[in-house]
């Protein structure tokens, strides 16, 4: 199994005696990843962590091979990328495509290649047409889109995503799950936070469920799915399809729209 | 009781080329819980801030028809005025934090210390609305050092306890985890059912589709239909507007489920039992 | 974001005195031994001051203070001490250098003033929360929009650093090297000014906005969550502090 990132025994705290994460160990290979818990559970922490923007209060962290203690963030932004929950915290640039090709630029260091980049991560959100506009006369949702473009130009191993879908309507949540999908294709790890339990259901193989600063759950998304128990207790639900499913009495969890519908052209229900 | 009206509303940014919204009529009655809808750039958020009269007295632009409060024309009068009758969420929570207060407690008073309510009243609403979204351990923070989602929870709570007639929300759970969206959206249902008229901006189509009294479907600043869930999500060219109807419908619509009167069905209870009749 | 602050928090006598109070005393400080003239009463209030910052446990913090300005005060001694135009009696001799009384007395009595000033101000901005020192003159009839842009101005310099610190991470998150050398740093930085400022016009704008949809305009009377939790002497404390004031006027006047 080729290790990605592995985490040893990380707490955090902000502030002396409120820890927000709690001695956490785990390993992500290359399986797509979610990460989900409620508001407050510590996850924008734990990948803010990830990336180098914060650093340990105690334990280890190591992207590649680096600890992430004994690197600059600049040099670990070659490996992974992390997408902001808030677009504003992200964006600083005059124009979108200045925006996108700040971080190719830095890596790269040659102009070209780095307007390539950046425009082809552009077409991929379905912003090329407003490369030349200021970010902030951009809505809420086309911004966020510009803050994906600006990691996915930069072409890292991790691509890290901090609630994409936040302000998305039906046809941006579609491009931002082609956009993982090709991700996935190319080889790279994906870490999406998201309290869209749909959204997880559809698109990622292994998924986390942080609840105060520990993991309660970690595993297979159907595994995890199948706690309802334990999701509740962490303020989570199950996606919708598996809701009804369970109220129509199926025993399986079944996740998408397409597995119940087969199942119900397959089976009578039992109640 | 009637107690919004929106009679030929136009309006186009000062820097926009077309309009924003575009010739919107309809109306509201006390207590009722109304869904806006619509793809992104649709208008839902100029409508919104054009019931609080956000548009036109702050942002300028062009602007005709009109917004009446409980009779009172908003684009005639000033904002912190119709305050007290209208309370709004914004989409991004961040910028709703006023930035001169120093903790979550303090943060919801501001408002409170503005209408002039009494001290006892004024903590007793902060308490209930702190705890009603679940911050009220949080109270001693500062407001900028909440999470996404708890900020987004103060923005709700701050207003909520200003207890405006008319309750107007910008995609108010995009940053929730699930139960707090639920939580949050029973709430407001609960407010209604008290007298408060809620208009809400959703992309959570379910929740919407669950809650709403009736839905107002935006396209292009047009106001393309204003009716009940069933109807809306069984429109054959919703897709058309940008809108894919809640999952439960989809799978109807899939099977060919349709409920007595014709409509498909768009929440759970109702496609649990329009199902259970057929695969039963 | 944070706010300009300097307070702590805390709970000696001087945290529970209402701002009001405590703003009076510092005028009063200052002006008392500007009307009456004379050492003793540049004296008397430096040791009433000293003993507020201990009172307000304070000291530790206000001696970085004190010791920064002690050394502009040691040279106002040395030059005074040497060159003072009223120089007359030598009062000791340092090497080369001939100290005289006159210049001494009159150098400590620059130090004794300023001193009386830090302390004095000390006692106010370690024990009082700015957002309540601006809350109680609100409520003592300064305009509330005069108090929001007291409060802005506390909070801009912060407001500043939280954005830089925002455009920061955002520029490390993405390549550019941030940390190491001087010039590294510069170059992080220069770019940075114009962004910083045009992100908190941008949220100045949609602050005015939060505000006013909160009713911050509002023509209601105000009221307010944090009723007067302190000493319920202050009205006591505040009427002798101005009788002081009154007092001293008077005293100048007579005696001219
Ligand atoms: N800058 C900060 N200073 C102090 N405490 C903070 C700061 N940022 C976050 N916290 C606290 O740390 C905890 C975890 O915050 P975090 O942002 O990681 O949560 P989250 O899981 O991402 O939540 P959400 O789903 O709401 O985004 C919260 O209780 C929050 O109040
Ligand atoms: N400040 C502004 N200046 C100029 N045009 C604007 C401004 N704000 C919004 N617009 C434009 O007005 C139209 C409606 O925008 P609005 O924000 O109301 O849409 P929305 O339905 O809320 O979208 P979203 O789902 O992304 O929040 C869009 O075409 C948008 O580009
Ligand atoms: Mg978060
Ligand atoms: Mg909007």
């Amino acid at each position: 199994m080729d290790e990605v990132i592995r985490v040893q025994n990380l707490s955090f705290a902000y502030k002396q005696d409120y820890e927000v994460l709690k001695n956490i160990s785990l390993v992500f290979d290359k399986k797509s990843t979610a990460i989900i818990g409620q508001n407050g559970a510590g996850k924008t922490t734990f990948v803010k962590l990830l990336k180098g923007l914060l650093k340990p209060t105690s334990g280890e962290i190591y992207i590649k091979g680096y600890n992430t203690k004994e690197v600059s963030t600049a040099f670990l932004s070659k490996y992974i990328g992390l997408v902001f929950q808030n677009p504003n915290d992200q964006i600083f640039k005059n124009t979108v495509l200045e925006e996108v090709m700040f971080g190719p630029l830095n890596i790269l260091k040659d102009k070209k290649q780095a307007q390539e980049n950046a425009i082809k991560a552009l077409e991929m959100v379905g912003l090329q047409d407003k490369m030349h506009i200021h970010p902030y006369d951009l809505g809420l949702s086309d911004r966020k889109l510009v803050s994906i473009a600006s990691i996915v130009s930069m072409d890292p191993d991790i691509i890290i995503l901090d609630e994409p879908t936040i302000a998305q309507d039906h046809k941006g949540n579609t491009i931002i799950k082609n956009v993982i999908k090709e991700l996935k294709e190319k080889g790279k790890l994906v870490i999406t936070i998201t309290h869209d339990m749909d959204f997880v259901a559809e698109i990622f193989e292994r998924t986390i469920v942080l609840n105060e600063g520990i993991i309660l759950l970690d595993g297979n998304t159907r595994e995890v799915f199948s706690q309802q128990e334990i999701l509740k207790k962490a303020y989570l639900e199950l996606p919708h399809v598996a809701q009804l499913a369970k109220k129509l009495g199926i025993k399986q969890t079944l996740l998408t729209e397409q597995e119940l519908i087969n199942f119900l052209k397959h089976n009578k229900l039992n109640n | 009781m009637v107690n919004l009206v929106v009679e030929h509303l136009k309006y186009r940014y000062p820097l926009g080329n077309e309009l924003a919204l575009e010739d919107i009529s309809f109306e509201v009655k006390k207590g009722e819980f109304i869904g806006i809808i619509g793809e992104n750039g649709s208008g839902k958020s100029t409508l919104c801030q054009a019931i609080v009269g956000l548009v036109p007295n702050f942002y300028k632009g062009a602007y005709g028809g009109k917004v009446l409060v409980k009779e009172i024309e908003v684009a005639q009068s000033d904002v912190s005025e119709i305050s007290s009758y209208v309370g709004i969420v914004f989409q991004n929570p961040f910028t709703q934090i006023t930035g001169s207060k120093l903790t979550v407690y303090e943060e919801v008073a501001f408002g409170l210390e503005n209408l002039g309510i009494p001290r006892e009243e004024m903590i007793k609403r902060i308490e209930e609305s702190l705890k009603l979204l679940r911050l009220f351990e949080y109270r001693h923070f500062n407001p900028f050092e909440l999470s996404g989602g708890q900020m987004q929870r103060l923005a709700i709570a701050s207003v909520i306890a200003m207890k405006p007639d008319i309750l107007v929300l910008d995609e108010p759970t995009s940053q929730l985890d699930p139960q707090g969206s639920e939580e949050v959206f029973q709430a407001i249902q609960d407010l209604a059912k008290n007298g408060m008229t809620i208009i809400i901006a959703e992309h959570k189509i379910e929740k919407i589709a669950s809650y709403a009294d009736k839905i107002i479907l935006l396209h292009k600043g047009k106001l393309v239909d204003f009716d009940t869930p069933e109807k809306i999500f069984s429109r054959e060219d919703i897709e058309e507007y940008g809108i894919v109807p809640p999952v439960y419908t989809r799978i109807c619509k899939s099977l060919n489920v349709k409920n007595e009167a014709g409509f498909y069905p768009v929440t759970l209870e109702q496609v649990y039992y329009e199902l259970v009749k057929v695969y039963g | 974001m944070r706010y300009l602050s300097l307070y702590q928090e805390g709970n000696s006598l001087l945290h529970k005195i209402d701002p009001i109070t405590k703003l009076l005393f510092v005028i009063i400080a200052i002006l008392v031994p500007i009307i009456i003239n004379t050492l003793t009463m540049a004296l008397a209030f430096f040791i009433i001051s000293t003993l507020l910052v201990f009172v307000a446990r304070a000291f530790k913090r206000t001696l970085p203070i004190i010791s920064f300005s002690s050394l502009v005060i040691i040279t106002v001694l040395f030059i005074q001490g040497l060159f003072y135009l009223k120089n007359q009696t030598p009062f000791f001799t340092l090497g080369p250098f001939v100290f005289y009384k006159e210049g001494l007395l009159y150098a400590t009595g620059i130090a004794i003033r300023i001193f009386n000033i830090i302390n004095a101000v000390a006692v106010l901005i370690f024990t009082t929360k700015p957002s309540d020192l601006i809350e109680a003159l609100v409520k003592k009839g300064v305009s509330p929009k005069i108090g929001y842009v007291f409060s802005s101005v506390l909070q801009i310099i912060p407001q500043m650093m939280s954005i830089v610190d925002t455009i920061l991470d955002a520029q490390k998150a993405r390549g550019l090297e941030t940390e190491g050398s001087f010039t590294k740093r510069a170059k992080a930085f220069i770019p940075l000014i114009g962004p910083a400022v045009l992100n908190s016009l941008i949220s100045t704008k949609e602050r005015a906005m939060a505000l006013e949809v909160r009713g911050f305009n509002s023509k209601k009377k105000k009221t307010f969550l944090n009723e007067v939790p302190y000493n319920k002497y202050s009205n006591v404390l505040q009427v002798a502090l101005i009788a002081i004031l009154v007092f001293s006027i008077i005293w100048r006047i007579i005696s001219w």
